[in-house]
């Protein structure tokens, strides 16, 4: 294993300063990739009139476009790790703002699922991953909070384009309104351009005199990135090469990996469910359109405060080393309050659903990718989003419409919501148990690196380091390993509160 | 005489209505009801209001001639007691049935318009209560808003019932005129299809200016006609176009502001490293060991987590 001798060049990620604007640039992208779908959903009927189709042909739109969203997720991996997230973000940007405008143009049902569809996805899927990669850059001790604000950008976008959708429909139609949200969609590449590259793959062979000077510098992270890579890169290409080149399929042989995949697939069958039917249940209890739509409002403003909130809950020192636990919890309350709704009949009853629906929604969202992060690492994020999110693609697209026919079979909405809250309930107790598991075994693991390490070390000679680059596991768990030093604690060091 | 039309819809039921509240005032809870309450063995509706303390009123949808039930039910909880009854349509009286106690009834013929209207029963005994039944034709469904649509494009107009008309008119509305559009034969201009009986769509194809306004869509049931107005708007292009424009504009220019931000940054980042260079030539050989603790900034704890979080990164490892 090659030991760079020019090791410690790195100052590592900021955990603030520039990392609070690409924040703000993950929020818009975020928002944008969450809440443009469901924002579409009001010129449907109207192009439903126009073109002569069924409902149904139209709702293929809607799925068209999330599945892409979702599906292209390991090709965006595959870019970021080729190009980095700037331009990966700026190129998804354009792609949906053209996808739109050509929308704009469309005459028949099959050109709206190219453009809207297939176009517009693709470029809303080039917006999510990588925004969610550069966090993972750009933020270490204070992640979930990062991940908690940026992922609360798809509630506020939500609430924004609704009734921006509304506006521009009714003045311009559904022709305009696309040309219109094609330009609104740019805007992502002025998120995409907040993104400065930092970190590994970024690094060019840099002159020495550069490095010493940024030696000598402040500990901050300029957009040419840390410059310990010279030497570094030349023995690491090999590795280098592979990553850029296919995503990271070692991945399945990653514990935490698994465990996180296989527990998310079966949450995403009852996650998105609850909230397409709310409004047509309060409306077959008799809830007047208004108040159902008020309902929904009341989710997202929830929704709103919950994410952040819980980003700063899972950032405190007894959240962050069991955010396993945090995450499990969450899914599971998520479950409780379906498996908890068919007994609200009342207006009231539903309010309190709705809020609690909210805060649940938030919780598990916010903590969606910062569980992965912190499974697999920084640097195997990047496949990691992508491999998941291509399977959450079939259950995600699985879920409402089962709901749908449990709906249509037993013509009482109470089913759907026992078994989005039966799955969720189960999901979480699978997450719960297997990561306990998971983290005994990471701490057995620990057990034996450090008796290997002091092993080494004294035979080791003093000038080759205090760094113990000692990388002979595979199972490259959590971020425990890479924040041990010196024999300290593990979960102090994890929770980020060793500040000196 | 009075044969129910065999091609509508068997969709019945009875729906009660019922007063939450014992309001001082008049409370009027008005539903929309498909004809056919319950179905019998002589093809007659029935449909029942249940009155405990305030005045309720009920529409219902006649397509055809039929008989139809209207009962006013008195509920056991209200506070009248042993109420006079009447059942009125306008000024006229009607004589009733009592099938039940505190439940009264009348048969209405429906075989032509004049027999629609409000029909009503009043209930007098300490206070006065009424319920209202509305016999009209069905309603259209059409676009309360604006359709908007532009120039060279086609505008599509979609009217739709829950029962199969007769037979469905366009008009044009012009000034106060009305002019029906079959009457205007241009068939590359307009067409009017008719997907399933109860749905009717008007198409206008090459739009101009001139041709929006107001249109009148009109469906003729046996019973009479029911009629829905829509308001078509044709815009031009540039419409549209001002705010796209305007957004892109700001697109450019915070794209452009933050590429100039970034290069402005970057240049200070070298100037001042050149600036450091002069000055750190001793320390080279300090900053080559990599002890770098003191020289960084305070968080050194960090660093040292950085250091090894960029082994990560280095990915020379796991694989």
């Amino acid at each position: 294993m090659p030991a760079p001798t020019q090791a410690g060049r790195a100052p590592g990620p900021p955990d603030g300063g520039w990392g609070w604007v690409v924040v703000f640039g993950a929020f818009i992208s975020i928002g944008f990739a969450y809440a443009f779908p469901k924002g579409l959903a009001i010129f449907f009927k109207e192009i439903q009139n126009f073109f002569g189709t069924s409902y149904s042909e139209i709702a293929w739109i809607s799925s068209i476009m999330l599945a892409t969203t979702y599906g292209a997720g390991p090709i965006s991996s595959i870019l970021v790790n080729r190009y980095g997230s700037r331009p990966v973000v700026m190129f998804g940007g354009l792609l949906c703002g053209v996808g739109m405008i050509s929308a704009a143009f469309c005459t028949s049902i099959l050109q709206l699922y190219i453009c809207v569809g297939f176009i517009t996805g693709f470029g809303l899927a080039l917006n999510l991953q990588p925004s969610v990669i550069i966090i993972g850059k750009y933020f270490l001790k204070r992640r979930p909070i990062a991940n908690g604000l940026a992922m609360a950008g798809s509630p506020v976008m939500l609430c924004t384009l609704a009734p921006l959708n509304q506006f521009l429909f009714d003045n311009f139609g559904w022709r305009g309104s696309f040309l219109i949200l094609g330009a609104i969609l740019l805007n992502c590449c002025v998120a995409g351009a907040l993104f400065r590259p930092i970190g590994a793959g970024t690094a060019l062979a840099k002159t020495p005199v550069n490095e010493e000077g940024k030696d000598a510098l402040k500990g901050k992270i300029t957009e040419d990135g840390p410059m310990e890579k010279k030497t570094e890169e030349e023995e690491g290409k090999d590795c280098f090469e592979k990553v850029n080149q296919y995503l990271d399929f070692s991945l399945f042989k990653h514990r935490g990996f698994l465990i996180y995949l296989i527990g998310n697939v079966l949450m995403f069958l009852g996650f998105f469910a609850p909230i397409v039917f709310l409004a047509p249940y309060a409306k077959h209890t008799g809830i007047d359109e208004y108040s159902a739509a008020f309902l929904l409002s009341i989710l997202a403003v929830v929704d709103m405060v919950a994410r952040p909130a819980t980003g700063i809950v899972a950032n405190s020192r007894w959240v962050r080393p069991r955010i396993q636990y945090f995450f499990s919890f969450a899914i599971a309350f998520n479950g409780a309050c379906h498996l908890l709704c068919p007994l609200a009949s009342s207006y009231t009853g539903l309010l309190v659903y709705s809020s609690f629906f909210g805060l649940a929604f938030g919780m598990v969202c916010a903590m969606l990718f910062e569980t992965l992060m912190d499974l697999v690492g920084a640097a195997r994020f990047t496949s990691a989003v992508g491999l998941v999110t291509i399977a959450e693609c079939c259950t995600i697209l699985l879920g409402p419409p089962i709901g749908g026919i449990l709906i249509d079979t037993f013509g009482d909405y109470k089913y759907m919501f026992i078994k989005c809250g039966a799955v969720m309930v189960l999901a979480g107790t699978f997450l719960f148990i297997m990561n306990y598991y998971n983290y005994r075994m990471l701490a057995k693991e620990e057990k034996e690196r450090k008796k290997k390490e002091e092993h080494l070390k004294s035979v080791r000679t003093e000038n080759e380091g205090k760094k113990n680059w000692n990388k002979d596991s595979t199972q490259d768990g959590p971020e425990l390993e890479p924040l041990r030093e010196n024999g300290e604690g593990v979960k102090k060091e994890m929770n980020g509160t060793n500040e000196v | 005489m009075t044969t129910q039309d065999s091609s509508q819809p068997e969709v019945n039921f009875v729906t009660k209505t019922q007063v939450g509240s014992e309001s001082s005032g008049p409370n009027f809870s008005v539903q929309e009801l498909k004809p056919g309450g319950k179905e019998n063995s002589r093809s007659v509706s029935e449909h029942e209001i249940v009155l405990i303390g305030a005045s309720l009123e009920k529409k219902i949808s006649l397509p055809s001639p039929t008989k139809v039930d209207l009962t006013c039910k008195l509920d056991d909880s209200s506070r009248l007691k042993d109420p006079q009854v009447t059942w009125k349509k306008g000024s006229e009286t009607i004589s009733h049935t009592s099938k039940t106690q505190n439940s009264w009834t009348i048969q209405v013929t429906v075989s032509d318009s004049s027999q629609l209207g409000s029909y009503t029963c009043i209930l007098k005994a300490e206070e006065e209560i009424s319920a209202t039944f509305h016999l009209q034709v069905p309603k259209l469904e059409g676009k309360e808003k604006p359709v908007i649509t532009y120039e060279r494009d086609k505008a599509v107009m979609v009217c739709k019932t829950e029962y199969n008309p007769k037979a469905w008119t366009w008009y044009l509305a012009n000034g106060t005129e009305l002019v029906p559009i079959d009457r205007i034969l241009r068939t590359d201009k307009f067409q009017i299809k008719r997907p399933s009986p109860s749905v009717n769509r008007l198409e206008i194809l090459k739009l101009t200016k001139q041709d929006g306004g107001v249109y009148l869509c009109e469906a003729t049931f046996e019973l009479g006609n029911s009629q829905i107005k829509f308001e078509l708007k044709v815009l031009s292009i540039w419409a549209p176009l001002m705010p796209f424009i305007a957004i892109v504009a700001e697109v450019a220019i915070l794209f452009t502001a933050i590429v100039l931000y970034e290069v402005y940054s970057k240049r200070k980042g070298k100037v001042s490293q050149k600036t450091l260079l002069r000055h750190s030539s001793s320390s080279r050989q300090r900053s080559k060991s990599g002890s770098l603790k003191g020289d960084l900034t305070n968080r050194s704890g960090n660093y040292r987590k950085a250091m090894m979080y960029h082994k990560e990164d280095v990915c020379s490892y796991g694989f």
